[in-house]
């Protein structure tokens, strides 16, 4: 996407920067040449009247106090997001209500038993939920406590460095949706499918943005690979098997971002006077994350059944005894 | 190996607008004419030792601004400044882009630590109640257990800035920091125009040495961050650094020179010159501390006589 690639880490570079955003180098290309081999000498001059003109900063440009002609100087880039891409929906409106009531019809003993039949669907919009897709090399070092070495403490410190290899790592930027929401639906995604441009999207869709500045980006992607790192590190890379307090330091190269719309279903559902939120994945219907009530008739039920089974069996160990 | 400090010396170009001879001071980068109030800015050729601008970070307040914070600033010390202070006079207030390095690097620390990591256990103790008999009771009581650690970290370190002016030392820059570094610009003179801008004048071996100590200080902060466990002590880190960058850029900041007496110096105030921090603090008059220790003490005093006197 970018033609300038930092030298020191190999990141490609978003147009506009000045410096890397991983590790501040200034590639060489960046660097603006300002002398030649003699002496420069400059006055500023007012393009309209040639007066010599100053930086005013108030006004962060320049300005002639004779004619008020202003010459802004280079802006500054700290602009917002826009997406590249856009994933399309597989799964159409018929196929997002029938994996709700399927869901719905599936999810234990505890649910009041009329709800796949009660439920009535009262919203269902199409959303595009804007994400960061990240590649990169990190040289993790890390560390944390865990069960494994405790001595009268139940947690023992450990530490380590492991490099690990990012693809295709997903990150949300979006508002729409929770982040445990966009975390269960993120492996739902087949990236190759992006779309530079959306053809027809529909009426009633939302095209979420990305209301972050770059910086900002940059601070949510950084936390985000500390995220997926912390995890990762706990499938393996840290010994034991239970753990706090992981710290993750992560040096990259070639960190390489991608800014995406991925296609989601946002459903609402009624239930006697309650409303539930639920999201399905908009290419793969399986995939879904979703509220859905619990029917205390019959949790007060077994918890009766529990005790009364529990008094006849202490009635009849007082009988026998 | 030391580089001598980079020098630029005074010049005499002439003013393109009317002509006059015009001295350029010795590090300097700007100068204004005296005759026909032209400001020029003034690039010489390249010197080993002085390498040229790449970034500015531009001036957002003027001098209207920047008097009226730092009177304000003044009005808002406490009681205990010298006199005359509060009721001194702003002289030489100057707009100046300083120049200095910012700094990055690749950390790489080896570390060891204690980390504490808690636990708990029940005591049993005797005691007396409360009608004299002893009794046995427990509690709980947190321990910890002390383990060592040891370990390797690496990260970037960017962001670091130290000043390259022999005018402004590095505690002086420091204290009107942080400044935000997403307002950077490329170098061009259009933003020096009409401001003082410096060249650098000190030598880079000993800023970059100034840069080093200020990245294990934040790398020292950052590690005690780092460690696991409820609590950690006694980390000790050794800290390399490897493909370092630097670049110059000039900083805006505000001077004032603040006159209060007759005999005394003037004291200078340096203002942060994008978001108005004031650095540093007004010498406090210990004839007022002292005046007021002791009026306290003979206050404490009288109390006591009087006291003793009534009973
Ligand atoms: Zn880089
Ligand atoms: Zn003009
Ligand atoms: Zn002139």
């Amino acid at each position: 996407m970018s033609e300038v690639t930092c030298n020191r880490c190999e990141s490609p570079l978003e147009a506009g920067d000045l410096r890397c955003a991983v590790c501040g180098d200034v590639p060489e290309q960046l660097v603006p040449q300002v002398v030649g081999t003699g002496l420069e000498q400059t006055v500023l001059r007012c393009g309209q009247c040639g007066a010599a003109t100053r930086y005013d900063a108030r006004s962060e440009s320049v300005r002639c106090s004779f004619c008020s002609g202003e010459l802004k100087p280079e802006e500054l880039t700290d602009p917002v997001e826009q997406t590249e891409a856009y994933l399309p929906f597989t799964v159409d409106r018929d196929g997002a209500r029938s994996a709700l009531r399927s869901w719905l019809g599936n999810l234990g003993f505890f649910r009041p038993s009329d709800l796949k039949s009660a439920a009535r669907i009262e919203d269902l919009r199409p959303l595009w939920w804007a994400g960061w897709v990240f590649d990169a090399h990190a040289r993790v070092s890390w560390t944390a406590d865990s069960n494994a070495g405790a001595g009268s403490s139940d947690w023992a410190p450990h530490s380590g460095q492991t490099d690990m290899v990012f693809d295709d790592v997903l990150i949300s930027a979006s508002r729409g949706l929770s982040d445990e929401e966009a975390y269960a639906l993120s492996a739902s995604y087949s990236l190759g499918s992006a779309l530079p441009e959306l053809e027809a999207p529909p009426a009633d869709a939302t095209l979420e943005a990305f209301d972050v500045q770059r910086s900002q980006a940059r601070e949510r992607i950084t936390h985000g690979i500390r995220r997926a790192a912390a995890s990762r590190l706990q499938e393996g890379h840290i010994p034991g098997s239970r753990f706090r307090n992981i710290h993750v330091r992560a040096l990259l190269t070639g960190l390489d971002t991608r800014r995406m719309s991925f296609p989601t279903w946002v459903m609402a559902y009624r239930y006697e006077h309650k409303l539930f939120r639920v999201v399905i994945s908009g290419q793969d219907a399986q995939v879904l994350m979703g509220k859905a009530p619990i029917s205390w008739a019959k949790i007060l039920m077994i918890v009766a059944g529990v005790i009364i089974t529990g008094l006849a069996l202490g009635l009849l160990a007082v009988l026998f005894a | 190996m030391t580089a001598p400090a980079p020098h630029s010396p005074a010049l005499e170009i002439s003013c393109t607008t009317c002509g006059a001879l015009v001295v350029v001071e010795e590090d300097l980068r700007t100068v204004e004419c005296p005759y026909c109030a032209s400001p020029h800015v003034v690039e010489r050729p390249p010197q080993a030792g002085r390498p040229d601008p790449v970034f500015v970070l531009a001036f957002t307040l003027d001098r209207e601004a920047a008097t009226s914070i730092v009177n304000s600033w003044i009005k808002s010390r406490g009681p205990f400044v010298k006199s005359g202070l509060k009721e001194g006079v702003l002289e030489r207030t100057r707009g100046v882009y300083l120049p200095s390095y910012l700094y990055g690097a690749r950390a790489h620390a080896n570390y060891t630590a204690k980390i504490g990591e808690d636990y708990t256990v029940t005591v049993t103790y005797t005691t007396t109640d409360s009608k004299g008999r002893t009794v046995t009771r427990t509690r709980t009581e947190t321990r910890t257990e002390w383990r060592d650690l040891a370990g390797r970290y690496e990260c970037y370190v960017t962001d670091t800035l130290v000043t390259a002016s022999k005018g402004i030392g590095n505690a002086e820059l420091e204290s009107v920091e942080p400044f935000d570094l997403r307002a950077l610009r490329r170098y061009s003179p259009d933003l020096l125009a009409g401001w003082i801008a410096e060249e650098p004048s000190l030598a880079a071996d000993e800023c970059r040495r100034t840069a080093q100590s200020e990245m294990r200080e934040s790398i020292g902060q950052d590690l005690a961050a780092f460690m696991p466990g409820d609590s950690s002590s006694n980390i000790r880190a050794n800290v390399t650094f490897s493909e370092e960058v630097s670049h110059l850029v000039l900083l805006p900041v505000w001077v004032f020179a603040l006159r209060y007496g007759e005999d005394e110096d003037p004291i200078r105030i340096v203002i942060n010159g994008q978001n108005g921090q004031v650095g540093g603090r007004l010498p406090l008059s210990w004839a007022k501390i002292g005046g007021t220790v002791l009026f306290s003490l003979l206050a404490l005093a009288a109390i006591f006589v009087i006291a003793g006197l009534l009973s």
